[in-house]
């Protein structure tokens, strides 16, 4: 038995008036396995268990009408365990990370950092979209100098197309100064380059173990 | 004014864009805080702040890259200084793990990594707004006010942004740019847009999406008979002013709406050139502000 189903069939205890404590609010069995993952992907922060349902993060979600699972929905899959739902989701590519659901969570649930955790762990399991193609780009242009040169994230994300494309632009901003024709960089930028670097490596490991899929009620 | 010598001085934090496409936020901040006889030095050595994006790629490249500022103001003893909303938004939740013992150590390893040592001195992390607008006073320093001009007061969402990180203005209905553009003179209009999300981060990969959002801001401010929006975040106005003529075409509509830093307008009212404040860097002309004042 692998340490994650094991997770999943303890915790049987009760709460007061007969609560139990693995049955938050619909009475639906509560599977900690993948609640624990986006755990350790986000944090103390991602409090995701504390969720009474109560939807005002997707009341206040800018994007809300275009997610497959607006921010509630999205944290009930977590709190049950369909992960692939979740990862599949295209509300992680949608939140524009306003942080309005986790200013006003009334539970501390903090849905926008849930949000941030589910998509490093969408992209460790081989989610591939224009998001997260750009998201990566976006890391590893940060990596090469540790300052941002936006003409080369644009042209290593869209390729000849899109430096044509944002060409007129481009050139008003040269104009004006505000495109400088070399990058800026960190003082050290071996250092840095060599620091991300590792720092990727050590965070892979978390993605070998894959949650068991609830046998819900779906 | 409150006296020079009491005053602290900061590490100012420019960030990626204030070198480039923002770089009338960065003129105009310099000259602001220089007229208000406010220290300043540039963070040595500074770097991306990761942005919304680098800690949803992965935890710990978010963390090292957000903290790795915060940390050398540290070791240059200086409060650190921001004007991107986002990297303020970001610093000041990477001061806020730092400063708690548990987090402390989470983050000493990743830091390890990129060359830094923590130091035990902490420092606060603040945004330009914040401190123009409760640090200093601006009043006495008004000499053209600014009388006549509507202007809309946009504040986005990472200056004030989840409330226990940021803190110092209100989530729902913040004052401090309304207040600072009041003390220039200027008739600032009830907002309502002040705290929705330009989809700034999302702008590349979701487009249409980013554009509808940045749309309904300038939809409301063009309702209200603006002059300008007034708003301190680069990423917000590579939205609303360099994509403004993208959503004009896209939609059919046109808007031609001024999007002027808040230091700009302070500037302005202070009787500063609109050149050394950078009013010339704009895409969307901003002459009709000028002719207005």
């Amino acid at each position: 038995m692998t340490t994650l189903q094991k997770t999943t069939k303890k915790k049987k205890f009760k709460c007061f008036f007969g609560i139990k404590a693995d049955r938050q609010v619909d009475g639906d069995r509560m599977n900690t396995a993948f609640q624990q993952r986006v755990r350790k992907a986000g944090g103390k922060a991602a409090a995701i268990d504390a969720c009474m349902q109560c939807g005002t993060c997707s009341g206040g979600c800018p994007n809300a009408d275009k997610m497959d699972l607006p921010p509630r929905s999205l944290v009930l899959m977590i709190q049950r365990g369909e992960w692939e739902a979740v990862i599949k989701s295209d509300t992680l590519w949608l939140c524009s990370s306003c942080h309005t659901c986790t200013s006003r969570c009334p539970r501390g649930v903090r849905p926008s950092e849930v949000i941030e955790a589910v998509k490093t762990i969408a992209i460790q399991e081989g989610i591939e979209n224009n998001s997260t193609r750009f998201n990566q780009i976006f890391v590893e242009q940060i990596q090469k100098r540790g300052i941002l040169f936006e003409p080369e994230l644009m042209y290593a994300y869209g390729g000849i197309e899109a430096i044509l494309q944002q060409a007129p632009m481009g050139i008003q901003l040269a104009l004006k100064g505000k495109l400088s024709p070399l990058p800026h960089k960190v003082k050290d930028p071996k250092t840095f380059q060599t620091g991300i670097a590792n720092l990727k490596a050590s965070s892979t490991g978390q993605s070998q173990t894959q949650p068991e899929k609830n046998s819900g009620h779906f | 004014m409150k006296t020079t010598q009491n005053s602290p001085k900061y590490s100012y934090y420019p960030g990626c864009s204030l070198h480039t496409s923002a770089k009338e936020f960065d003129l105009s901040t310099k000259v602001v805080l220089d007229a208000l006889g406010t220290e300043w030095e540039e963070l040595q050595d500074w770097s991306c702040c990761g942005g919304s994006i680098a800690g949803g790629v992965n935890r710990n490249v978010g963390l090292a890259l957000a903290a790795r500022n915060v940390v050398l103001a540290q070791q240059q003893e200086r409060d650190l200084l921001a004007s991107c909303s986002g990297c303020y938004n970001k610093s000041a939740k990477a001061a806020k793990a730092l400063a708690e013992p548990e987090q402390r150590e989470e983050l000493r390893p990743l830091l390890k990594e990129m060359g830094l040592d923590l130091p035990e001195k902490q420092v606060k992390v603040r945004n330009v707004v914040d401190v123009l607008a409760n640090d200093l006073d601006i009043s006495p320093a008004i000499k053209r006010p600014l009388t006549g001009l509507k202007v809309a007061c946009y504040y986005g969402c990472l200056m004030n942004r989840p409330e226990d990180i940021t803190g110092w203005d209100s989530a729902v209905n913040p004052m401090a740019m309304d207040k600072l553009a009041k003390i220039c003179g200027a008739e600032v209009l009830d907002f309502r847009a002040k705290t929705k999300c330009c989809g700034g981060p999302i702008l590349v990969p979701q487009e249409k999406v980013a554009f509808e959002l940045t749309k309904a801001i300038l939809d409301e401010a063009q309702e209200l008979g603006a002059d300008c929006v007034v708003l301190a975040c680069p990423l917000c106005s590579t939205n609303l002013e360099l994509r403004q003529p993208d959503i004009e075409k896209a939609y059919g509509v046109s808007y031609k709406l001024p999007i002027l830093y808040i230091t700009e307008i302070i500037g302005l009212a202070m009787g500063i050139a609109p050149r050394k404040l950078g009013l010339d860097k704009h895409l969307v002309s901003a002459q009709s502000v000028l002719s207005k004042i």
